[in-house]
């Protein structure tokens, strides 16, 4: 399973070019530009209203960009249905609230998407499953419904769900910020495990331990802008805007 | 009712072995019911038991009417509940328009429409009284599980939608294996009712001389003037069909609660 992400050639995996969104009259991104290159780990920082997770949510087209262009792997982010359907099989996305198929098992959540999408014989997509399950720990669990799961499980289940189609990038969306104190470490271990082998990784969060610890990248979202992109050990050294000095303060208390 | 028909079961079988026995059984009930049901008519006095072939036949129509409209009854109804929630306008038009109109008249008047009126504006459409009580039975039926269905499937949570579509599954599977499930689910007892409704509904089938069971009560009625024993005797017949068939779709209840609300 680890892919090792080869530092691609022809340029950046993602690229994020003057794009804006409104959400009625309020304006939530402005002009951004951005890229994110393969094997990168980028956390996407700010405060709430920043436009982060929209931002995230754009590049697979779960929000969609008033203007501007997304292109992710060579794939244009737009309507077109075989440009989504292709651009999703390669983008994988674990959200704060987890969404697990509550009407299935465990192996179930798992297998339906390579099964559905990729056409994967039922016996081989449960033993990639298993494998899947066994990394994040969950591998006694897999006949189990959601329900019967914490909150740490089942994150941890959807972020295997993720992994079985192999996509090219994942992207989290707060991942941590449903859970309980004591759940966000196992989820956190397993995200730092899938860092560390080489996955290209997109990650809106608080956890600014995480964040320290594990990304390449930091990008501090402002009212819309990317007011600073720049690797952890500058962003949390000695800050020189204001505007993050105070973020970073509100977030320490 | 539920939990009393669970308990005949061993306490060693899950959920799925009950419910499924449930089910199993339900149907061989109902199934005998229809083919032997003018045995134990037979042994009651008269003017039941010189009768009971008479009463059996008129109970198998019955069934035949709910069991046909019941299934297009639900096909139409996911239709026009997709309908009514479909992003394109004219669809919603559409189901809507169809909805307010079946909910807006007598079940009495469109079942008399079918069989009178619909030859008269399309003469293509003459149907026998059997066909057109089903064609009018399923059509009013799934005006109402139009609405059961749509309420399920605006409760469940937009987050599945878009877990579903960022795997990359197609707007179809994701409809498949994850909205549709799991709406049903919610749309279950709604649907449960509207078919129990239905089953006695079938009885005004008789308007237009199809011989199911309240028509079977009232030519014996009409021949032996004797209202009480034949009136029971149809309303306990149709107690019995209300019975079987709530026996079965609470264990189709069951089968779907994997969160156990309901053991």
């Amino acid at each position: 399973m680890s892919k090792v992400a080869t530092p691609d050639a022809s340029g950046p995996l993602i690229t994020v070019d003057k794009v804006n969104k409104h959400f009625g009259p309020a304006h939530v991104l402005h002009d951004v530009t951005t890229h994110f290159n393969a094997g990168e780990v980028t956390v996407i920082l700010g405060a709430s209203g920043s436009g982060k997770s929209t931002l995230l949510r754009m590049l697979n087209r779960l929000e969609r960009h008033d203007s501007g262009r997304i292109v992710v792997d060579g794939i244009e982010v737009d309507d077109d249905l075989k440009h989504l359907d292709a651009l999703r099989a390669e983008v994988g996305m674990v959200f704060q609230q987890f969404n697990l198929f509550p009407h299935l098992t465990v192996l179930e959540n798992v297998t339906l998407a390579p099964r559905r999408v990729r056409k994967t014989p039922r016996a081989q997509a449960e033993v990639k499953a298993l494998e899947l399950l066994d990394r994040v720990g969950l591998k006694a669990h897999s006949h189990k419904h959601p329900f019967a799961l914490s909150g740490g499980q089942q994150q941890r289940v959807a972020i295997a769900r993720s992994l079985a189609m192999e996509p090219r990038v994942l992207l989290f969306d707060e991942p941590t910020s449903a859970l309980d104190p004591e759940m966000v470490k196992e989820v956190l271990d397993v995200m730092k495990g899938l860092a560390g082998s080489g996955m290209t990784m997109i990650v809106v969060t608080h956890e600014m331990g995480f964040a320290r610890e594990v990304s390449d990248r930091v990008l501090f979202l402002d009212k819309g802008t990317v007011a600073a992109d720049a690797p952890p050990e500058q962003f949390f050294g000695a800050q020189t805007s204001d505007r993050i000095r105070a973020f970073l303060g509100q977030i320490s208390k | 009712m539920a939990t009393a028909a669970i308990k005949v079961w061993p306490a060693s079988w899950d959920r799925k072995q009950r419910s499924s026995a449930t089910m199993v059984t339900a149907s061989v009930v109902l199934v005998l019911l229809l083919w032997l049901l003018a045995i134990p008519l037979s042994w009651a006095p008269e003017p039941i038991g010189n009768n009971a072939q008479f009463f059996a036949e008129g109970t198998r129509v019955t069934v035949e009417l709910t069991a046909v409209a019941a299934l297009a009854g639900v096909l139409i109804g996911v239709l026009a509940a997709l309908g009514k929630t479909s992003k394109l306008p004219p669809l919603r038009w559409i189901a809507s328009a169809y909805i307010w109109v079946i909910r807006g008249t007598p079940l009495l008047v469109q079942v008399l429409f079918v069989f009178f009126a619909l030859p008269v504006i399309i003469p293509a459409l003459q149907m026998s009284d059997f066909t057109s009580a089903c064609v009018a039975l399923s059509f009013n039926v799934g005006a109402y599980n139009a609405e059961a269905i749509r309420a399920g499937l605006l409760a469940v949570p937009k987050g599945q939608m878009e877990a579903a579509r960022s795997l990359g599954l197609s707007t179809f599977y994701t409809f498949i294996d994850v909205t549709f499930p799991q709406a049903f689910k919610i749309s279950l007892p709604p649907l449960v009712n509207n078919i129990v409704a239905l089953l006695k509904d079938s009885s005004l089938a008789y308007a237009i001389g199809v011989v199911e069971l309240t028509n079977v009560g009232n030519r014996i009625q009409a021949a032996t003037f004797q209202p009480l024993p034949i009136l029971l005797t149809s309303a306990s017949l149709y107690l019995l069909l209300t019975t079987v068939m709530t026996q079965f779709s609470n264990a189709v209840e069951r089968r779907f609660d994997v969160e156990g609300r309901q053991s």
